[in-house]
């Protein structure tokens, strides 16, 4: 095994191990911690919120065409619910942007 | 026997539920498989990265660096960083494995990505289900993750341009369709909104991918604030 080789391992052990730790950590963490008022409206909000740090930098990357698509999945998930619905929508306007507008 | 049997749904239907978003994932992992090609990643250690890490974007870091590999800190920091999100995510499904054993804990933790934290937590709303509904995605994301990883490690020379298809915008498209599906109703307006704006304004200033972390943060302590007073 060359020094390349032996330092990829290494790396990649101690990704393993901080990803896996981090994922457990925040679970067990919870877990230990009282369940009830602030903390719990606080957990309640991770979610919708982390989704929406997640994606709103991509969205206005995109420009017009990536609020025009959040508009549509939006108008499509009130009127049918359907979550793969809403990604063909998304997916196929992206795509006819970056093909026929740039 | 009846309680297996709810059990297996849960694990199946978990999997089925991801199917749709695994689009995105596969198209993600082919282009992974593409670099891993590009840059000398032998096989094998894609594998160990895809089977322990299993997290796509702190790969995609590993890869990036792989020609600096011997700056072991840098590229540990970098990854482990994008990958903080996952103590966040950790602590958002407390309620689903309220009556989960330790062990189940343990084993099922290894699994959990953003997509099928997102899924599980948007169904958990509407129905009552199992850490398994959540394992079931695991599995069913680790398969196409795997797949799609070893296809573009293969067939690197054929894909040109997968961002022509917006195949990268799958999982944008269906993390806010599962958003919608979080909305309660007025009270959620502001703290979703501050969550999105210190998102944008972190990533436009900084970079990197602390924004994610830091916009959850600062909308759900927004959140606590409106709410406490009430």
């Amino acid at each position: 095994m060359n020094n390349h080789e032996l330092y990829a391992l290494i790396i990649i052990f101690l990704v393993s191990i901080g990803t896996y730790g981090l994922r457990l950590s925040g679970l067990l963490l919870s877990g230990k911690i009282s369940n009830e008022g602030k903390i719990r409206i606080f957990l309640d909000y991770l979610p919708p919120t982390l989704l929406l740090s997640f994606v709103t930098p991509v969205i206005l990357k995109e420009g017009l065409a990536g609020i025009f698509a959040i508009f549509l999945i939006a108008a499509c998930m009130y009127k049918t619910k359907n979550v793969f619905l809403s990604m063909i929508i998304g997916v196929v306007t992206i795509a006819i942007s970056r093909n026929f507008f740039y | 026997m009846s309680a297996n049997i709810y059990i297996s749904n849960d694990f199946i239907n978990g999997a089925k539920a991801n199917t749709p978003i695994g689009l995105s994932v596969f198209a993600y992992g082919a282009v992974l498989g593409m670099i891993c090609a590009q840059k000398g990643v032998e096989i094998y250690q894609l594998t160990l990265m895809n089977v322990f890490i299993f997290a796509g974007t702190s790969q995609f870091i590993i890869v990036d660096k792989w020609n600096n590999i011997s700056e072991i800190f840098t590229i540990v920091a970098a990854a482990l960083l994008i990958n903080l999100r996952y103590f966040l995510i950790g602590a958002s499904l407390n309620s689903l494995f309220k009556k989960s054993s330790l062990m189940d804990k343990f084993i099922y933790m290894h699994l959990v990505a953003d997509e099928n934290w997102a899924v599980t937590i948007e169904r958990s709303k509407r129905e009552s289900i199992t850490p398994l509904f959540l394992f079931g995605g695991g599995i069913c994301l680790f398969s196409i993750w795997s797949i799609g990883t070893y296809l573009g490690y293969i067939f690197s020379g054929f894909i040109s341009d997968p961002s022509k298809y917006a195949l990268d915008f799958a999982f944008i498209a269906i993390f806010t369709a599962l958003c919608f599906n979080l909305y309660q109703g007025k009270r959620n307006l502001i703290p979703w909104l501050i969550a999105a704006v210190v998102a944008y304004v972190t990533e436009y200033l900084f970079g990197g991918n602390l924004y994610i972390v830091l916009g959850a943060i600062a909308g759900s302590l927004v959140g606590v604030i409106l709410e406490a007073k009430k």
